[in-house]
């Protein structure tokens, strides 16, 4: 490896989130029960016809502009032919002569360094039924077919598994913060399909392209594309790349290898014809305006925003546009006016301390930004130190209980002058030797009265006050 | 352009999950010989390639999509009352062994 | 049962007769039909009257044609890969008809999923021609034509991909329609070629056409191609004033000097279809004959074969046998799919398939497919320069009476006139079209047919209801010849 520049392509497919499915206005969820949520299109009935809705080509056109595509003036679907089980119609309906978005790019950051990644195409489809394998029979679960896909396609411009999956990651962001899906890869709602080939350093005409289908989560495609480059790369080195065949295979995880499913003798041909049954579509000026008007900043723009405008570091802005619920997390505190470097400190090492330890989903978090809110104002009265915040928010989050339930009168600091001064001066009086000691030179006698200080107040002496105080009776 | 032999025939009417008989073979053959002809003929109208091919009957209309809202499923034992081979609440086929497409 | 829509509905309102007695009535003819003709898959011996009530269509019987989906109802395409089909839904059609009160008796043989025009090709045997058994029905629509005529009820759904109902109406000396594209919903029509499959209706006067369509038109949810035709009222929009409307024939189509071999019977039918121009100017339209390049003319045949076979192929791909149908023996899938369809299918089926599929091959497709598609508008666009001058295109339908069983074998044979086939020009562009016979030869009905522009039903209506008035084949019940 290293010898040979590796040319990547991807093609990824991600679940749309929507009530009812593409095609029908069956429920577009999870369901435990088989085949219980069902259109008759869904199973292809002889005279059922699809029909399209309109959040997934809103949602759709929205990636589209995501991903800087031009989007045409028609949107029209078309059929991919094919016999599968899974399949019940016979084809598949997707987008192949006039699809959502065609010629785009966007720009990704792989270890902080700007790419920017072209994409051929994006366009929406159904999704094809499910199969449970039992010993000698499958079963046919519909409830999946029909569900709607974005499919979008990469030119072949990456050059490394990691760019690959920055990519990926990339776009998982971009679809949840638009809010158009899950983009939950653990759920199987992302798909991807990836073309490996290599080609010598300089060289101007692509290697013998390998398809690699159907893989599931970014892990894999890191591996199955390193696999690959290591596999073709090992055959070039031996002299014998006439073996690396323009072919189909599939990534196995057991072994981390990938394996030949079929080679381009025996591709398919989906024989595409536009879909009669779905009428060409008008496109207009007017809805892209308002679908444009509806993109929400994205992570790269909220952490330049972050940065810039707020002042937080780069990597607690990292940290919270990584996922959109962080980021919909930080702006609430912000809107509820809690302070960005505290929000942002609170975010980044209590909380997402407790969502990584507990892999809970942070919109389920007790501590709501309305409650931490709580225990923040409370420090930033200064009635309650920071080392009390944290003893505050662990136990209302263990007990479910509001915060404010264990910030009580007796837990307020002592923040008081005048009350501080009678105490400080009365310490300083009882311990008149060690006064002397410090005024010699002792300094480190200083912390000495603080402790006292802190043991006569059982600890809720205002430390800021205190030292102040203090430095300002011993100075005397 | 591979030509339009008997296996060709036999080729597509394997991948379309139909038998065809020796006879049937022929007929084919026998019958896109004509419209091949004709539609050669077609090649040679000046223009023909400038024409944006018709796919729908209307192409004129305007329609508006369908709003996202879900309705009950239907029942299963109407999902399934002409199924041959079912188990619980799936249709059942012999073992799905091979990739998806 | 041998009356109109408007006739029974009278008799109705004044208790003159009983639903009852109507579907009595239609159901010992159907039998009858059955034995003499082989025009059902079904019939419903068990069909109740209904209420009578103001709609036309309340209390009278009628067919539906074997491809509309009809709920809890046997629903065969007249194919054997759905012969034990049981729908659970009604085609939005149908279920209209229903809900005007209109009470279905029978469901009707027809070529299989309307892919052959002889009515040969049902799974049930070839149905015969009600005015001679050795005759034709021509199809696919041959059910509905064949009871129609025979007089079993008033009317009969039909559905018309190429000419399906408009040429065995012809056949069998009764009216056929199809309206604009999408006038009717197709939700649970049985897809042939989704993009010239039509629905419409088969029944013997223009009015009758005209009220039976009223009652199944109108945009559905369930169908993206249907539109909103609210504000369309057929039935009501007939008047019979043609005065200062224009048509014109096709030259190239009807000049007999064009066909040097023709029989007697095409010469017949060439004169007698000229008379009938000379009727329409007489009625006050003026009549013109116009000329379209014979070679766009010639391709017409093939272009159809090509974007029917390949949309046919993919539209039929959903029968494997595996969620309805009968279960194919075999290993594993794929055996199981090639048995339920090699047995389920006719000859005739399988060698459209495959020619569609040769059709839609990636190299292939820019040649047959998308030329054939380029073709189709070509045409289509000669058609609406035509309305721009004219208000409608008058032709002769087919080239004669019906055809003798034994002659066509549905077969696309070199010497397929255009003549035959020209209906096809009224799927392509989604055109209302109806068929209305026009006078006989050798004893047996021949008809004409009226195409106007998208979306001007009420015109070509008013056109076949005006020749319709002016000669003597309204509600014209087939009598036995041979």
């Amino acid at each position: 490896m290293g010898k040979y520049k590796a040319v990547i392509g991807l093609e990824m497919h991600c679940e749309l989130k929507s009530n009812s499915k593409v095609f029908s206005s069956a429920r577009n969820s999870y369901n435990e029960i088989p085949n219980d949520n069902i259109a008759p299109v869904d199973m292809a009935f002889p005279g059922t016809l699809p029909v399209v809705n309109k959040k997934c080509v809103h949602d759709a056109l929205m990636m589209s502009m995501v991903l800087n595509c031009k989007q045409p003036e028609y949107m029209y679907f078309d059929r991919k032919n094919y016999y599968y089980p899974d399949l019940p119609k016979g084809y598949q309906i997707t987008q192949m002569e006039s699809p959502v978005g065609v010629d785009g790019s966007i720009d990704i950051e792989v270890n902080g360094v700007k790419k920017t990644v072209k994409i051929h195409d994006i366009h929406l489809e159904e999704d094809a039924a499910s199969l449970d394998h039992y010993y000698a029979t499958s079963c046919i679960d519909y409830n999946r077919a029909g569900v709607p896909l974005l499919e979008l396609v990469t030119e072949p411009c990456l050059s490394s598994a990691e760019e690959a999956v920055a990519f990926l990651e990339h776009m998982r962001s971009c679809y949840k913060y638009c809010g158009v899906s899950e983009a939950d890869t653990k759920k199987g709602q992302i798909r991807c399909d990836v073309n490996v080939s290599i080609m010598d350093e300089g060289a101007t005409e692509f290697g013998t392209r390998v398809e690699v289908k159907n893989i599931n989560s970014f892990g894999n495609v890191f591996d199955a594309i390193n696999y690959e480059i290591k596999r073709q790369s090992e055959l070039k080195d031996a002299g014998r790349y006439e073996e690396v065949e323009q072919e189909t295979r599939r990534f196995d995880e057991e072994s981390g290898t990938t394996i030949r499913m079929r080679s381009k003798v025996d591709a398919i041909d989906y024989k595409y014809f536009v879909e009669p049954n779905l009428p060409k579509f008008k496109i207009t000026k007017e809805w892209l305006e308002e679908i444009k008007k509806e993109i929400p900043l994205l992570a790269l723009e909220r952490k330049e925003k972050y940065k810039s405008e707020l002042g937080l570091s780069e990597y607690d802005a990292s940290v919270i546009v990584k996922e959109k619920e962080y980021a919909d997390y930080f702006e609430e505190c912000l809107s509820l006016g809690i302070e960005a470097k505290t929000a942002s400190n609170w975010l980044t090492t209590q909380i997402l301390g407790e969502i990584n330890r507990t892999e809970e989903n942070l919109q389920d978090f007790y501590i709501t930004p309305t409650r931490l809110k709580q225990i923040t104002d409370e420090i930033q009265k200064g009635t309650i130190s920071s080392k009390q915040a944290k003893e505050i928010f662990y136990k209302a989050l263990e007990e479910k209980k509001e915060p404010k339930t264990f910030i009580s009168s007796d837990m307020a600091q002592i923040s008081d002058k005048e009350e501080l001064n009678k105490i400080i001066s009365q310490i300083l009086e009882e311990n008149a030797s060690q006064v002397e000691e410090y005024k010699k030179g002792k300094d480190n006698l200083f912390d000495y009265f603080v402790g006292q200080v802190m043991k006569n107040t059982r600890g809720k002496a205002n430390p800021v006050v205190t030292k102040e105080i203090l430095k300002d009776k011993l100075s005397q | 352009m591979p030509k339009f032999t008997k296996e060709l025939v036999d080729d597509l009417a394997k991948k379309l999950l139909i038998g065809l008989s020796e006879e049937e073979n022929q007929m084919v053959l026998d019958e896109f010989a004509i419209i091949d002809e004709n539609l050669r003929k077609v090649e040679d109208f000046p223009n023909i390639k400038e024409v944006t091919p018709m796919t729908h009957a209307l192409d004129d209309f305007s329609f508006t999509l369908r709003e996202d809202v879900a309705t009950p499923s239907i029942p299963i034992e109407d999902a399934l009352r002409n199924c041959d081979s079912k188990e619980g609440r799936e249709v059942e086929v012999p073992k799905v062994v091979g990739g998806e497409n | 049962m041998d009356k109109t829509i408007e006739e029974l509905h009278e008799l109705l309102i004044n208790k003159k007769i009983t639903s009852k007695e109507l579907v009595e009535e239609a159901l010992k003819k159907s039998h009858e039909v059955e034995e003499k003709y082989n025009a059902f898959v079904t019939i419903l011996d068990d069909a109740k009257e209904t209420e009578v009530t103001d709609n036309l269509l309340s209390g009278i019987p009628f067919g539906i044609k074997d491809n509309y989906s009809t709920k809890d109802i046997l629903s065969t395409g007249s194919s054997n890969t759905l012969k034990d089909y049981v729908p659970f839904f009604n085609a939005t059609a149908v279920q209209k008809l229903l809900d005007a009160g209109a009470i279905p008796v029978n469901k009707t043989a027809m070529d299989e999923f309307g892919m052959g025009g002889t009515g040969t090709t049902c799974h049930t045997g070839i149905v015969k021609n009600p005015w001679d058994s050795t005759r034709m029905t021509a199809g696919s629509s041959a059910g509905s034509a064949c009871a129609v005529a025979a007089g079993v009820y008033p009317y009969a759904l039909g559905s018309d991909t190429g000419d399906s109902i408009r040429k065995p109406a012809a056949y069998c000396g009764i009216v056929g329609y199809k309206p604009t594209y999408g006038m009717i919903s197709r939700y649970g029509l049985f897809p042939f070629a989704s993009s010239l499959d039509h629905c419409g209706v088969l029944c013997r006067s223009v009015k009758d056409a005209a009220i039976v369509v009223d009652a199944m038109k109108g945009i559905d949810e369930h169908d993206m191609t249907s539109w909103d035709s609210r504000d369309i009222h057929l039935y009501e929009s007939i008047d019979g004033n043609v005065k200062g409307m224009k048509l014109c024939y096709i030259k190239e189509l009807c000049d007999s000097k064009n066909y040097p071999n023709a029989s007697e019977e095409l010469k017949s039918h060439l004169k007698n279809f000229m008379e009938k121009i000379e009727l329409c100017k007489s009625l006050g339209m003026t009549v013109d004959e116009v000329s379209i390049d014979e070679k766009l003319l010639n391709a017409l045949p093939s272009v159809y074969v090509a974007i029917s076979c390949a949309e046919a192929t993919s539209n039929m791909s959903n029968l494997t046998g595996i969620i309805f149908g009968p279960r194919g023996n075999g290993k594993n899938y794929e055996e199981m799919m090639m048995d339920h369809r090699t047995k389920g299918f006719s000859p005739l089926i399988k060698r459209r398939f495959v020619i569609g599929s040769y059709i839609l091959q990636k190299e292939n497709q820019e040649r047959y497919f998308k030329n054939a598609g380029r073709v189709r508008r070509m045409l289509v666009d000669a058609w609406k320069k035509l309305y721009e001058t004219y208000d409608a295109v008058i032709l002769p339908v087919s080239s004669g009476p019906a055809k003798h069983l034994d002659s066509d074998k549905d077969m696309l044979t070199k010497d397929t006139a255009v003549l035959e086939e020209h209906l096809q020009i009224g799927n392509f562009g989604g055109f209302p079209s109806i068929t209305i016979p026009d006078g006989f030869v050798s004893d047996l009905p021949v008809a004409l047919n009226i195409t106007g522009n998208c979306y001007n039903d009420s015109k070509v209506l008013n056109i076949a209801y005006a020749l319709e008035s002016a000669m003597d084949y309204k509600n014209q019940i087939a009598k036995e010849v041979k």
